[in-house]
């Protein structure tokens, strides 16, 4: 039997969730017109005013904002409360430039972990689990916010942290924890850890993981599951919009419901930002319906993904976004191919490898290089050197069938490459030197 | 049969690496017996044979490192000219596919000892049997 945290939103019919997000949406504008000067001047520019958006059909009228408004605007000038009536700031990692930072009033914390018990309570979260938090506290929003659904829901809250990852597993194992919150390559790590410590799944008590904060394969779902013994979910959100919750997985595990009764989804065209009708793939684009302190209208979060209204076994009725392709920032373009690290991570883990590697790209003579050092599995060695140059080249050749392009495979030993506590390092870019 | 567990290590080629390999195996108390490294611009394999393989192999996957056994054919052969030569001759004659070979120090003077890697054990050891070569045991070895 499928459990709600909000059934009467999470199951609401399209006539009265459109009702409900028109009624926000206007309110929404008018608030933002009034208190925030920097979108005012946007929808001034574009002679737009908040009595022409009437129901969210008028959305396509309004300005976007991207990241680069956030970096003009800091820290202040996207703000649409004052200061008196703001209790939190959380903030981005800040690894693609200046730090972007988000403000919360008490009203906006509350929607956000109400959010995020939604998602808690979607993976089969309720007050008999002890909920255990390895997201990164601080500055960070997944641990603050898996940390407040845990509290709405009931669960016992392990607020771990990320890192000392022995004794993550010792906590599971005397404490007794259920659920695992933490990006998904930590949760690799953690797996990877208890084999280490010659223990299985059968020594802990975990049924769930709840992962998100970066992008992650199908592949890697599976590997996780088998080396923690749960269902892994996946959970969406970015700082801008409020952090992790804007979207969360069910046990169907084909996409993640948006809460759109708070963050209104569009699709559009990255080149021409033109909105996209339901199933084809564009770049997501959100509105805050319902925040106060930091409301961003049309905010493009440079995720290419996909929408679909396809009915779902769980009896949501909220919209789905299907897991993001990948972040336009982490796309390279190699030789003129765009290639995202998910598509040689699926590569990797379908040739038996692990999810451990390091992409380098540089240019030389003019050219785009791309190596890809891979760690062997600790069974994987041969004791002759054609066996180890002939893997390398199987590997070589399965990523150049999925990405178009020939990378160089490097193999390397087990553990050799560095181990994340929160996101990985995937990608090393060398061009950037040279610009 | 009388063949011989080879252990091959994965190191990344980079300083250091093999060092590391060495000093795990120093404070196991581990001897080496026989060593040869083949190395490529990206990762060396290091070849061994230890006087207490499993010993040496539970260590070394004890420290992540990627490793696995082989067996292979260690023979004594008299230190003069055109020995090795005859060796090679009897697996040629037989078909026998080498894939590699490395000296070793044996306990006399007068004799060397070498890895034989081929691709059918039985096979060469056969061959060598009837050629009159003298093949050393893992328990030979481990007494030098």
């Amino acid at each position: 039997m499928e459990k709600y945290w909000n059934q009467e939103i999470e199951t609401m019919s399209r006539e009265e969730m459109k009702k409900l997000q028109d009624e926000r949406l206007v309110a929404q504008v008018k608030h933002v017109y009034e208190n925030v000067k920097y979108y005012r001047d946007l929808m001034d520019e574009k002679g737009v005013k908040p009595e022409d958006i009437k129901s969210t059909d008028d959305l396509h009228k309004l300005p976007f904002l991207t990241k680069s408004d956030l970096r003009d605007a800091y820290p202040y000038g996207l703000l649409a409360k004052p200061l008196s009536e703001c209790v939190r700031i959380q903030s981005t990692s800040g690894t693609t430039g200046k730090r972007v930072v988000a403000f919360y009033t008490q009203h906006d914390i509350d929607l956000w972990e109400d959010c995020c018990a939604r998602a808690i309570t979607a993976a089969g979260g309720t007050n008999e689990d002890v909920c255990h938090v390895s997201y990164g506290y601080g500055l960070f929003t997944g641990g603050p916010g898996l940390n407040g659904g845990s509290h709405k829901v009931g669960c016992l809250t392990l607020p771990m942290s990320s890192g000392n990852t022995e004794r993550q597993i010792t906590f599971m194992r005397d404490l007794g924890s259920t659920i695992l919150c933490c990006t998904p390559s930590y949760a690799a790590y953690i797996g990877e850890t208890l084999n280490d410590m010659g223990l299985t799944p059968d020594d802990i008590s975990l049924k769930a993981g709840i992962f998100g904060a970066e992008p992650w394969t199908e592949e890697m779902r599976q590997s996780i599951e088998k080396s923690l013994g749960i269902k892994a979910y996946d959970i969406y959100g970015l700082t801008e919009t409020s952090g992790p919750g804007v979207a969360f997985e069910c046990s169907e595990q084909t996409g993640m419901h948006i809460n759109e009764d708070n963050f209104y989804p569009e699709i559009i065209n990255p080149d021409t930002g033109e909105v996209l009708p339901e199933g084809e793939v564009g770049e997501l684009v959100f509105t805050s319906l319902t925040k106060e302190a930091f409301p961003l209208l049309r905010y493009r979060t440079r995720d290419l993904c996909v929408l679909s209204r396809k009915k779902c076994s769980c009896g949501r009725t909220l919209i789905k976004m299907a897991k993001p392709m990948g972040r336009s920032d982490d796309m390279l373009i190699i030789r003129g191919v765009n290639v995202f690290p998910s598509q040689i991570e699926t590569v990797l883990i379908e040739n038996g490898y692990s999810p451990n590697y390091l992409i380098e790209v540089d240019r030389v003579n003019n050219t785009d290089t791309l190596d890809v050092n891979v760690e062997m599995n600790p069974d994987q060695v041969s004791d002759k050197v054609s066996d180890m140059q002939q893997k390398e080249r199987a590997l070589a050749e399965a990523m150049k069938t999925m990405l178009g392009i020939n990378p160089k495979v490097h193999l390397v030993a087990p553990k050799s490459i560095t181990r994340s506590e929160g996101k990985a390092v995937r990608v090393i870019d060398k061009r950037k030197l040279h610009d | 049969m009388a063949n011989v567990r080879q252990i091959s290590v994965f190191v990344d080629n980079k300083p250091n690496r093999l060092a590391e390999v060495m000093k795990l195996l120093k404070d196991t108390g581990i001897n080496l017996r026989a060593l040869s490294l083949a190395d490529t611009r990206d990762f060396g394999l290091v070849r061994i044979i230890a006087n207490d393989t499993d010993k040496a192999v539970k260590t070394l996957k004890e420290n992540s490192y990627a490793v696995t056994v082989t067996e292979i054919l260690a023979i004594s052969i008299p230190d003069s000219p055109g020995q090795l030569s005859r060796v090679l001759d009897i697996l040629g004659a037989e078909n026998v596919n080498l894939e590699y070979l490395y000296a070793f120090t044996g306990t006399s003077d007068k004799s060397v000892s070498f890895v034989i890697r081929v691709d059918d054990n039985n096979h060469a050891a056969d061959a060598l049997t009837r050629g009159g070569i003298i093949q050393l045991t893992e328990n030979d070895i481990a007494e030098m």
